[in-house]
């Protein structure tokens, strides 16, 4: 039994030293579904630049009826991508719950659409938070932020170029040139928190039919039109939802660009650094910050007590590291703030941190006993949640470390000394004078 | 599967701008140049590269270097290396010219022919008949024709299936349609390599039927492409549609080359064939671009029919540019066609297909540039989307045998300009007389804006004309205007057109409920846009300030505006606790003055007792109790202390621990000199 045992170990080393963990938090295995194995030609650009960064590519058809994302309860893969915007149902076991229970197990999903969006994959980005234009003959059109070509003249090929405004989501080097897009726009769920617009439509663009006329005002409008959406889900589980899949393909990479009434031309659109930038954002690269060797004492001594007192000085520090794809480096950012937190914050202050990944602070613990807790909620646009906590429970003085010799009570300690003095004195007297 | 079919058929679809092609061009030599840039090891890859840089005419040298040829030369000379590694090795020799050895093809071809006799697989005969038409090729001294040629041709032969397949090997019962085009690149081979005249006609008229009933498995896109699709065989790699296609396509038009007499084909399926290979535009793969430039390569030089791919570099004309409309004609590779006219059969409308607005014109032909030309649009043609149809007419009749044109070939051509904006004015009207209150006009082409007011009983009216250059009426498909309210709550309405004039009257009766009967002011902004409309513009109009009645209580709410995302995330206001003040207290001197008070009245005593004149002789003289009285007092001297080390630092546990003792102990003493003295007492009062 216990060969068995063994063998059965050492059989799932490979797959537990590769997977996804909390130490090396990049995805590593990638199942690429698709409609048509042209996509994987077409779309190489895209799909190269995610193998040279290390990843671990398995493309299948998407009906193809042996696809399974788990196996014996493990899953196989750390994310999806479905450049699959036609598919109707999935092959072998997978279904929009399947897919959706792997990003709730914390995966990362991208998905390509495209008009003629089917049923599944509407059913799945709407799951996100995402919407996309109910009309499937709709498209983003724009007729003043179009991409200037002497081959498509519906104006339905936009170069847009208002982007998220986050470094981490979308690099530190700004993009330049516009994006090339072309396919259906959505909306975003007001009532989802968790999900953000990475490129918007420009305010004259609207989503509807290029070659029907319009009967009433499109549903879609203007900025509030997302063309390309993220997600990261409470569990960390990042998502990418973009419009159109032809944005990933390699002539879009590779296409010049120049945007309607803009007199310069790219010699090649901004697709390739968004995808490549934002891939790495939603592949766990960039973004993935752990919070390690949490550490409070009283001022003056290092070990960690069991319990304060009120009023007493203590000292917390935590090291933050963010995940670059490859090693741990120290975090630098300066609104990382603690909470000394019972029923609500009593003490909300902000760490300095030491350029080196190290965040510290001091103050004075409340006059208030009870039950705390030492709390760091850190949400940033892009990051990963950082949400610690650590229970500390706070005591009143005890009956013999209340102040003693009050000046202001000495008048009372002198009567009663002196009275004391004076019996003493009387008993004496009374007892022996004659 | 089917909506795999469909999927792809969309996908292609995508790529494709329009169902037109463009043959091969510049962009496809850089291309190359970039994916074929690694040194690979495998000779089937130098192989390909070598291929795709010869076909393409690519002045730099891919980057294959001696070794490759090193490579070449070890395989050719080792007697045991596969019939694959040989194949792509004379491949690569082809291209390369390495200098090879006439003994070592010698002694190759002879194991070759003795392979393709013992060969079972289709590969083994493919490779070896392969092999041995590369060396044929090559180098004319060695004897590479085979003997028994019909023998191998019906060996290949009785691998076919009925339905125009094949099968690998004669153990394997699944066919093929990618081994089909495996088999008929051999079947070519063998009839090129036969000694003597073999019987051909019978034979080869058989593959013809077989060719024709390959042919029938063929698979249609929408817009006119074929391509052949392999279903899934198990037990050998899965091919996609690109490369089944290619093997097809190379296999066709090799047996075509070496038969004599026609295969019959009808022209729309080689050309739909050629618009397959070319609407994948620029493959990102290796794999993928060999195949589609080697088939390509095939098609541009088949026996069949060649086909002709019309372009158009641009299908948006302005009409303010007054450019030509240019057409080219090419086949697949982008070299020059046969003489040729191209005829403008008829233009119309996509509004109107009715009513032509070209009929029948021929283009005129730019011998510099290589293309045809409308020299000039008609007057009437004004801005809007048309189709434009084109016919390929051949000057020679030889050619029409040899060449395909596809016959009638629709283009979406846009047709844009500038669109005159004028007469806009914005006016309040009263609701029941309609008399003007205030009434502006607009230069759209401006940026002035106007402030306006209005109440619930008003109207306001926005008017404009929009005209084309042709002097019509112009109907955009973008015609907006926006109401944004100071809440950023937006309302949009379509402007609709009465005749020539665009007009929208917003009776504020009517829309009080639609606005949320927040009154305010109204940001006015209009958006007018279309495909065709080369000025679109989107411009603040000006504002409106609303005087809306109150909102009854039924009301629906306004929507919560959008909440800005980045508010979310900013950190948050620092909490400082507030500490419990301590109590007031004196100042310790007055403090200190107070106790120097309470001291007062104990020193007045001790004062009083001396005045008094208070003595001690009542101490007994007798030894034991005095020792008796002396330790009473030291007991309640102690039992003092005992309070004052209380104060000082002593706990209630110790003090009371040690008041025990010391009371038990004083109580003791206490009594003893306490009954002494009463007794002494009533001795003397007795006395």
């Amino acid at each position: 039994m216990a060969k068995l045992i063994f063998v059965v170990l050492l059989t799932l080393i490979p797959i537990l030293c590769t997977s996804f963990s909390p130490e090396k938090p990049s995805d590593r295995r990638i199942l690429v579904l698709l409609d048509d194995f042209a996509v994987k030609s077409s779309h190489s650009l895209f799909f190269k630049s995610l193998q040279s960064r290390g990843f671990d590519l398995e493309f299948k058809l998407a009906d193809d009826p042996k696809i399974a994302l788990q196996r014996y309860g493990q899953y196989l893969y750390d994310a999806l991508v479905l450049f699959c915007p036609t598919i109707e149902r999935f092959g072998g076991s997978i279904d929009a719950a399947a897919v959706l229970d792997f990003v709730d197990s914390g995966h990362d999903l991208i998905v390509g659409a495209d008009n003629n969006a089917s049923d599944l994959i509407r059913e799945i980005a709407t799951e996100c938070g995402v919407d996309f234009d109910e009309d499937s003959a709709a498209m983003v059109v724009d007729h003043s932020g179009y991409a200037v070509s002497s081959t498509e003249g519906d104006h339905t090929l936009i170069a847009s170029d208002d982007f998220i405004k986050s470094d981490v989501i979308l690099g530190s080097k700004k993009i330049e040139a516009p994006v090339l897009f072309q396919g259906i726009g959505h909306s975003l769920n007001p009532s989802n928190s968790l999900v953000l617009k990475v490129l918007s439509a420009s305010p004259t663009a609207f989503s509807a039919n290029p070659k029907s006329k319009l009967t009433s005002p499109p549903s879609l409008i203007g900025s509030s039109i997302s063309l390309v959406s993220v997600i990261q889900a409470r569990n960390n589980a990042r998502i990418l939802i973009s419009g159109s899949l032809s944005m990933f393909s390699n002539r879009f990479f590779r296409s010049d660009v120049q945007k309607a009434g803009s007199p310069t031309k790219h010699d090649k659109s901004g697709n390739e650094q968004f995808f490549t930038e934002l891939s790495k954002w939603v592949l766990h690269e960039r973004g993935h910050l752990k919070a390690v060797n949490v550490q409070h004492h009283k001022v003056g001594e290092t070990n960690e007590p069991s319990i304060y007192r009120i009023n007493d000085d203590l000292e917390y520090s935590v090291e933050i590291y963010e995940w670059s794809g490859t090693t741990w480096e120290p975090y630098v950012a300066d609104d990382v703030q603690i909470q000394f937190y019972m029923m609500s914050p009593y003490v909300l202050k902000t760490l300095s941190n030491d350029s080196k990944g190290r965040y510290f602070t001091s103050f004075k613990v409340p006059d208030v006993y009870g039950v705390f807790q030492f709390k760091i909620e850190y949400e940033r646009l892009g990051y990963t949640s950082l949400s610690l906590s650590k229970q500390i429970p706070v005591r009143p003085f005890r009956h013999n470390e209340y102040e003693r010799f009050i000046p202001a009570a000495y008048p009372y300690y002198g009567a009663a000394f002196s009275m004391m003095a004076g019996f003493f004195v009387f008993s004496a007297v009374h007892l022996y004078n004659k | 599967m089917a909506t795999t079919v469909v999927g792809a058929a969309f996908l292609l679809l995508l790529l494709l701008p329009f169902s037109i092609s463009q043959p091969i061009s510049d962009s496809h030599r850089s291309a190359a140049s970039d994916l074929f840039n690694k040194i690979s090891p495998s000779l089937e890859d130098a192989y390909e590269a070598l291929r795709v840089f010869e076909i393409l005419a690519i002045e730099k040298k891919p980057p294959v270097t001696t070794d490759t040829c090193h490579t070449v030369l070890e395989n050719l000379g080792s007697s045991s290396s596969p019939l694959k590694d040989l194949f792509y090795a004379l491949k690569v020799s082809g291209i390369l010219k390495c200098d090879v050895d006439g003994a070592v093809l010698k002694k190759i071809a002879s194991r070759l022919k003795a392979t393709v006799h013992d060969a079972s697989t289709l590969l083994d005969i493919y490779y070896s008949v392969g092999s041995l038409v590369l060396i044929k090729d090559q180098d004319s001294n060695v004897d590479v024709l085979l003997t028994d040629a019909d023998e191998i041709f019906r060996s290949i032969k009785a691998l076919s299936q009925s339905d125009g397949r094949w099968r690998y090997s004669s153990n394997n019962p699944e066919s093929s349609t990618y081994a089909a085009g495996l088999a008929l690149e051999a079947l070519a081979g063998v009839i090129s390599l036969a000694s003597s005249e073999i019987d051909q006609s019978k034979q080869v008229s058989i593959v013809k039927n077989d060719i024709a009933k390959l042919f029938d498995r063929i698979e249609k896109y929408d817009d006119g492409a074929y391509y052949f699709d392999e279903k899934f065989v198990s037990g050998s790699e899965h091919q996609d549609s690109l490369s089944t296609t290619s093997s097809v396509v190379r296999g066709v038009t090799s047996f075509a080359a070496v038969t004599s007499g026609r295969i019959n084909l009808p022209g729309d399926t080689i050309l739909g064939l050629a618009k397959f290979f070319l609407g994948i535009g620029i493959p990102g793969d290796t794999k993928d671009f060999f195949n589609q430039v080697e088939s390509l390569s095939f098609l541009e030089s088949n026996r069949i029919s060649i086909p002709l791919i019309l372009s158009l570099p641009e299908t948006v004309y302005s009409l303010t540019k007054k450019g030509q409309l240019k057409v080219k004609v090419n086949t697949v590779l982008g070299s020059a066609a046969p003489p040729l006219t191209v005829k403008l059969i008829r233009a119309f409308s996509t509004g109107a297909k009715d009513s032509a607005i070209i009929d029948s014109k021929e283009l005129q032909y730019n011998q510099n540039g290589g293309f045809h030309f409308l020299d000039a649009f008609p007057k009437n043609v004004d801005v809007g989307t048309y189709v434009f149809v084109f016919e390929i007419v051949l000057h020679d009749s030889d050619s029409e045998k040899i060449y395909v044109a596809g016959g009638q070939i629709h283009v979406p051509i846009y047709v844009t300009g500038i669109i005159k904006v004028g007469s806009a004015e914005i006016a309040v009207l009263d609701s029941d007389l309609g008399n003007v209150e205030t009434h502006k006009t607009l230069d759209l082409a401006g940026n002035d804006v106007v402030s306006l007011s209005a109440n619930h009983l008003q109207k306001l009216r926005l008017s404009f004309e929009l005209e084309s250059p042709r002097g019509r009426l112009f109907k955009p498909h973008q015609a907006f205007l926006k109401l944004t309210h100071e809440t950023k709550i937006e309302h949009i309405f379509l402007v609709g057109n009465t005749g020539k004039k665009f007009e929208n009257v917003f009776d504020f009766l009517g829309l009080v409920e639609k606005l949320f009967y927040l009154s305010g002011r109204y940001e006015i902004e209009l958006t007018v846009g279309d495909a065709v409309m080369e000025n679109s513009f989107s411009r603040l109009l000006g504002h409106v300030e609303l005087d809306l009645p109150e909102a009854p209580e039924k009301a629906a709410r306004p929507p919560s505006p959008p909440v800005d995302p980045y508010s979310r995330y900013g950190p948050k206001a620092e909490i400082n606790h507030i500490f419990r003040v301590p109590e007031k207290r004196p100042h310790q001197k007055l403090s200190l003055v107070f106790l120097g008070l309470i001291l007062l009245p104990f020193i007045g005593f001790l004062v009083g007792l001396l005045r008094l004149g208070v003595n001690l002789k009542n101490f007994p003289g007798s030894t034991v109790p005095a020792t008796f009285g002396f330790l009473f007092h030291l007991g309640l001297a102690a039992v003092l202390l005992l309070y004052v080390l209380f104060w000082l630092k002593l706990d209630l546990f110790t003090t009371l621990k040690t008041l025990g003792l010391l009371g038990a102990f004083t109580m003791f003493v206490g009594h003893r000199i306490l009954s002494h003295l009463a007794l002494t007492s009533s001795k003397l009062k007795s006395a």
